[in-house]
């Protein structure tokens, strides 16, 4: 990207500002309930994310004994995605940025 | 008795009582008007919860549910009607219903249980982590609710156990 050599400085920080929003992380977190079966959350965790059945496991339980777990992490729109296909699987996700 | 289900190479084996069948023969439609109701039932909002928790991001939080509602719902309702017309098909023989399916219908039956049994998780108000099937008090008259909330978890454990990620 060529830098601007007589733009006034308020373009250059709105710039800035557009690379800073996209390369904050959020994370995935997955909420407890008392509905969804342990073997479910286990196995929408592969499904979705690849993860090992132990890897997978290990979240749930995350899930299940702290009553949260981070599932993922990305930009935004990554972040959304995730958390719209873990709600289209039942799933209480929601996103927050990573601090 | 048979197992529920049972995976056979790339397909699972459903078997079930005629009484189980015409159980889950209810089911499709049942949801299809919980998902009809819309903001109307409060069983939308645990099928669809926000994205955001955070209140400062209230503008991205309508913005999620302007672009993926629409969607959600959509694939709900097809597995919906995916589980429906599994259910139509199979066999019913000297009091058994047996049917095979692929694995999008498996996957189908996967989310429509799953699905009516956090409906009735709102329906039952059940906040916190289910008792044993053992102290449900016959005399309560969630009792009804709660045994189908264990039955058809026992038959989505059952479910899982055939299915491969």
């Amino acid at each position: 990207m060529s830098a601007p050599t007589t733009a006034p400085v308020r373009e250059r920080t709105e710039q800035q500002d557009e690379v800073v929003e996209a390369d904050v992380p959020w994370v995935v977190i997955v909420w407890n309930d008392p509905i969804n079966l342990m073997s479910y959350v286990t196995f929408v965790f592969q499904k979705l994310f690849g993860y090992s059945k132990e890897k997978a496991t290990k979240l749930m339980m995350d899930v299940h004994t702290k009553g949260r777990a981070v599932v993922s992490s990305g930009p935004r729109e990554k972040a959304e995605f995730d958390v719209s296909r873990l709600h289209a699987h039942g799933l209480w996700a929601t996103m927050q940025k990573d601090r | 008795m048979a197992r529920p289900f049972k995976r056979h190479g790339r397909r699972v084996r459903v078997t079930l009582s005629d009484e189980e069948a015409g159980l889950l023969r209810t089911l499709p439609e049942q949801l299809k008007s919980v998902l009809d109701e819309g903001e109307a039932d409060p069983a939308n909002d645990r099928l669809f919860p926000p994205a955001y928790d955070d209140l400062a991001e209230a503008e991205a939080a309508a913005e999620y549910r302007r672009l993926m509602q629409d969607e959600l719902v959509a694939t709900k309702l097809a597995a919906i009607d995916t589980v429906r017309a599994s259910l139509d098909k199979g066999t019913a023989k000297g009091g058994r219903w047996t049917a095979e399916l692929d694995e999008d219908e498996a996957l189908a039956w996967l989310g429509v249980l799953n699905d009516v049994r956090l409906t009735l998780g709102v329906r039952l108000d059940v906040t916190d982590d289910l008792d044993g099937e053992a102290d449900i008090d016959p005399a309560d008259p969630k009792a009804p609710g709660f045994r189908l909330l264990y039955y058809l978890g026992w038959l989505e454990e059952h479910l899982l156990a055939e299915l491969k990620p």
